[in-house]
């Protein structure tokens, strides 16, 4: 049971560095919530906080309505695991796991049963007798999961674990954190920079910048209602194409997003937002999947340019395409052949148009 | 094939000349090597020699580096050493220095003076490990404000000469009235030797992961236990360089000893080795035989710490 409340809450560091700004979060009990950004957002920070690791410097951190800022990490129920692992060179793979529970004083026999337990379900039962050192990366990893698991903790987080491991671990490490979280059924916190784990792990993922909260939402609402171009940009691969330009009204002509050649028809919904606000100049983002060949849809989906360049990735490609000097990369069948310099017409889909102030880069339409 | 008709013609060999010149380059390395070792080796090897020499053998021209009638007298005379009759200048001049067998009238303080290096030496050892382990450990892994502040402070009072410093020590030593106390020697060693261990520990301590001392705190330990069961263990070597350098550094002090002792009962034994050079007359052979006395307790701490300096004791802690 733990639900983890942060109020107000400021980190500043003894060199002035402001690493936390008016955090306000409710993580639920149970829940999986991830925290993204890029490095230097203060997500680790955050996750070192709710671990007593770091000092609240203002605000109030609560566990379950009980004030913990000042309750050191040996203190608060929580396990964590980290980047690099950190498990004790000096100690076999058995004493790894099982150091959490001696200093926590359980009896003998159930630390047995328990790094027992733990080392069988992350298949690192042959290795207890080994030291770090002869483990290979996931091994490790593993062990770390393990020395966090044994506890049973009321929080179990997570900074970075997956980094360093190669791609294809990575995947399949990612799907047995998953599974993890379902069978403890405890509240996990996950600190990551990597946007495809956030996606698939998270029931809420937070987006972080420079200390402060972009947005909090489920993967989906962050991934398809970003609340801003941060969040628009943070996420997706290749990332959103931005377009400046205008909003035109003309009158029973609909709504259209205008830039030089490009006039793109904006769907009644988009176009009803939209009349709530005087912004004439937007910026335009389109994701990179959001295109298709031009066959179908007329004009107002249109969107011409020049390939500038091919990549392939194996089930699609990425077009690089020139428009008016700028270089945008749109995702599309691998079946359909273009060469550089050859032009091209896209269509877009209008539905999954994001449309953002171009100043303030907050979204006009969420 | 080409180069090898090259060479027939041309007249030269590279490759030989190449094998020349890296011979010649291991020769000049070896000499070097054995010139080292010689300048190194010579004094220690002349010290152990002589004291199994009489006293006529050891000023014999040439010296003579192996002994001709190896003898212990000179060790017997320091364990037999008694309060016998006062040795004065009139009882000495009668004797035959060449035939050896006169001891310095402070002999029998020899073995009190090795017994009170050695307690000095050993107390300054243990209370360094103590100061110094828990404040390198809170420099290196706790961010406190002033932190930088300290560091600094520490290392800067490690530049100061321990001569700048024998005043305000002796002002300080006299007001406690622990003149001629070894006390004297082991607070004045531990200030000077703190700050260098320090010093050591923190360069250590912070090479090791601050991943592990979160790591432990969050399995449950408090900063001390943590101090204790992750970093201690894996300190082995710095702490042995620690031991090492605080253990010599009071063996071999000589200036504050000087300053802080006047009779046996504190008397290290730098000061009463060095007072046998001027007694009444000088017996080379015995101080020489005491000379090794006194370098054998740090060969044994030596060895003994030695093969705790392992390397590679933190590999596996974190990816790398």
């Amino acid at each position: 049971m733990a639900r983890i409340r942060f109020e107000n809450v400021e980190k500043k560091y003894a060199n002035g560095f402001h690493a936390v700004k008016d955090l306000n979060l409710d993580i639920r009990d149970k829940e999986f919530l991830v925290l993204l950004g890029p490095s230097g957002c203060g997500k680790s920070t955050t996750l070192n906080m709710i671990a007593g690791l770091e000092e609240v410097s203002d605000g109030n951190l609560l566990f379950d309505d009980e004030l913990v800022n000042y309750t050191p990490p040996h203190k608060r129920d929580v396990a964590m695991v980290f980047q690099s692992y950190a498990l004790y060179p000096h100690k076999t793979v058995f004493d790894n796991i099982a150091f959490g529970l001696q200093m926590r004083k359980a009896p003998r026999a159930e630390i047995e049963t328990r790094v027992r337990d733990a080392a069988r379900k992350l298949e690192i039962e042959h290795l207890l007798d080994r030291r770090p050192s002869q483990l290979s990366g996931g091994q490790r990893q593993r062990v770390a999961l393990g020395r966090a698991m044994v506890r049973d903790p009321a929080v179990f987080l997570m900074d970075e674990p997956l980094s360093n491991l190669d791609a294809a671990l990575r995947i399949s490490m990612r799907a047995e954190i998953k599974e993890l979280h379902q069978q403890m059924q405890t509240t996990f916190v996950y600190v990551t920079h990597d946007q495809a784990e956030a996606l698939t792990l998270a029931d809420r993922i937070v987006v972080m910048r420079d200390g402060v909260v972009q947005q909090i939402g489920s993967p989906d609402d962050i991934y398809e209602r970003p609340k801003n171009t941060f969040v628009a940009s943070f996420l997706g691969s290749p990332p959103i194409n931005y377009i400046d330009g205008v909003i035109e009204d003309r009158n029973g002509d609909g709504v259209k997003f205008v830039r030089g050649d490009l006039m793109l028809t904006l769907p009644e919904e988009i176009a009803a937002k939209l009349r709530h606000s005087d912004r004439r100049e937007v910026r335009l983002g389109i994701r990179a999947e959001d295109v298709d060949e031009a066959a179908q849809g007329g004009e107002g989906t249109i969107i011409r340019g020049k390939v500038n360049s091919v990549l392939p990735v194996g089930s699609d490609q990425f077009l690089g395409f020139d428009f008016y000097g700028e270089e945008l990369f749109f995702r599309v069948s691998k079946d359909l052949s273009h060469k550089v310099g050859e032009d091209v017409a896209l269509s877009v889909d209008l539905n999954r148009l994001h449309l953002f102030d171009k100043d303030s880069g907050q979204s006009l339409l969420w | 094939m080409t180069d090898v008709s090259q060479t027939r013609t041309g007249g030269i060999d590279y490759r030989r000349r190449q094998r020349l010149s890296r011979i010649a380059h291991s020769l000049v390395i070896l000499a070097g090597a054995i010139v080292l070792t010689i300048y190194v080796i010579a004094p220690v090897t002349w010290l152990v020699s002589s004291s199994f020499q009489t006293e006529a053998e050891i000023v014999s021209v040439p010296p003579h580096w192996i002994p001709d009638e190896p003898t212990l007298q000179n060790f017997e005379a320091i364990f037999t050493a008694q309060e016998e009759e006062e040795i004065t200048y009139e009882t000495r001049s009668g004797q035959d220095p060449a035939a050896g067998g006169f001891i310095p009238s402070t002999a029998k303080n020899l073995l009190p003076a090795m017994w009170n290096s050695f307690i000095v030496a050993t107390l300054v050892v243990i209370l360094n490990l103590l100061v110094g382990v828990p404040a390198a450990y809170a420099l290196a892994k706790i961010r406190f404000w002033g932190r930088d502040g300290s560091v600094y402070f520490i290392l800067i009072t490690r530049v100061i000469p321990d001569i700048a410093l024998v005043v305000p020590f002796f002002l300080v030593i006299r007001k406690l009235g622990m003149l001629d106390s070894i006390f004297s020697l082991v607070l004045t060693y531990l200030a000077v030797t703190v700050p260098f261990s320090v010093f050591i520990l923190l360069q250590y301590f912070e090479g090791l992961p601050d991943e592990l001392d979160k790591a432990a705190r969050v399995d449950g330990c408090s900063r001390f236990q943590a101090l204790v069961r992750v970093f201690l263990p894996l300190s082995l070597p710095s702490l042995v360089a620690v031991v090492l350098f605080t253990f010599l550094t009071s063996w071999n002090e000589f200036l504050l000893a000087l300053m802080f002792t006047q009779t046996e009962a504190s008397q290290t034994l730098p000061i009463l080795l060095a007072a046998f050079t001027s007694d009444f007359t000088i017996s080379f052979s015995f101080i020489n035989a005491a000379g090794v006395l006194a370098i054998v307790p740090p060969v044994i701490v030596a060895v003994i710490f030695e093969r705790y300096i392992v390397s590679g004791l933190t590999a596996g802690a974190v990816k790398g």
